[in-house]
């Protein structure tokens, strides 16, 4: 079935597109239709998509993770941000690598840290500094 | 010690459970620098951060269940409920504007009942990302929340549901709904045969958190959502 066979294709450029990062890439003007697509895929809205039937299972939550998602919460209650920023760009349309490669709670944290940076209420400085700062408080003496 | 990392698996049960680690990860030094940063910064207070996390473990899918329950017995509570969901909320003790005045920033004050027949039965998911009616049913389990679920049970809904043990005649009519930001859903079941002059107690006890999502069915004796557990490797304190 040729729908079938396309798709397998589409999935197979889409997983091989993490560019070459010793190549310029700026004047890569050879992407090619199937390419341009395979860029454009959004690797976070998975409905439709195949997979293989699998164990559904629970996850005792960690405390970070009840944390983060108090923190991100709070944050958007004080109106630094809004929920449609945290859905629709900043937890989630983060690439394929950063989507499925770390934690649920980690994409939050993540996107929080971000935000608070662009949106100018820390300077990556301090951001740094800070997580240096909580490393060493907790390292093992 | 070692550290087990599996990239590009975002699969049901092809997990692996945090591992037991003595040190702080670089997700717990993130959370707490954000965090600490925010509170010094005047963003939040930690008497606002300290609210939101006593709202957030008190809810739960008890209160769903007690919803159902009243639903079955009382018409016309029910009636008020498909009517509108959020106002007959606060007639069993939800009030969906806590803990902000406002509700909380992701679960928008709008949420749709889905009443099944004995020939429409209803499922939801959030393909997006993992929309859920916290204020009803508390956190989304893990595998609500995993890329195989929301990948698969708009296009395979009969099979998905035949793997978590619910097998729907073929007569059966499956309506998902795809949940998002602005509208939450949650499944009022059909109450079973053989729950004749029960209490409305006795009935919450079989209406599931699993019931109210819609991949399983209550029954007589069925009082548990049954799955793997994957193990924290430093849980919430309670
Ligand atoms: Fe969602």
């Amino acid at each position: 079935m040729s729908a079938r066979r396309d798709l397998r294709q589409q999935q197979e450029l889409i997983g091989a597109i993490q560019p070459a990062l010793h190549v310029s890439q700026n004047w890569n003007y050879a992407v090619d239709g199937a390419l341009y697509k395979a860029y454009m895929h959004p690797p976070h809205d998975v409905g439709g998509q195949f997979d293989a039937p699998g164990v559904y299972e629970e996850k005792e939550e960690e405390q970070w993770e009840l944390n983060t998602y108090v923190t991100c919460e709070v944050l958007g209650w004080r109106g630094v941000w809004n929920s449609e920023e945290r859905r629709r760009r900043a937890d989630n349309d983060l690439g394929y690598s950063l989507y499925l490669g770390i934690p649920y709670y980690g994409r939050w944290i993540l996107a929080a840290a971000r935000m608070l940076v662009d949106k100018n209420h820390i300077s990556l400085a301090e951001l740094i500094e800070k997580v240096a700062e909580v490393k060493s408080r907790h390292a093992k003496k | 010690m070692s550290h087990t990392h599996n990239p590009g698996d975002g699969g049901a049960g092809e997990r692996h459970a945090a591992p037991m680690v003595e040190e702080i990860t670089d997700f717990e030094v993130l959370e707490i620098a954000v965090r600490e940063l925010a509170i010094e910064h005047g963003l939040f207070t930690a008497e606002d951060h300290r609210r939101f996390t006593e709202w957030a473990e008190s809810v739960g899918p008890a209160a769903g269940s007690r919803l159902v329950a009243k639903a079955w017995i009382d018409p016309a509570f029910k009636a008020r409920v498909m009517e509108d969901a959020v106002k007959a909320c606060k007639e069993i003790g939800i009030d969906w504007a806590e803990p902000t005045g406002f509700g909380t920033p992701s679960d928008y004050m709008n949420l749709r009942v889905l009443e099944d027949t004995p020939t429409l039965h209803h499922v939801i998911v959030c393909t997006l990302c993992s929309c859920y009616p916290r204020p009803l049913l508390g956190m989304s389990p893990e595998w609500y929340r995993t890329t195989n679920y929301r990948r698969r049970l708009v296009r395979w809904p009969r099979e998905v549901l035949a793997e978590f043990g619910l097998v729907l005649p073929p007569e059966v009519e499956i309506r998902v709904e795809d949940s998002n930001q602005k509208c939450r859903f949650m499944v009022l079941p059909v109450r079973p045969e053989g729950t004749e002059n029960w209490t409305e107690k006795r009935l919450a006890e079989i209406v599931t958190r699993d019931c109210m999502i819609g991949v399983a069915l209550p029954r007589p004796g069925r009082t548990a959502d049954v799955h793997p557990v994957q193990k924290a490797g430093r849980p919430v304190q309670r």
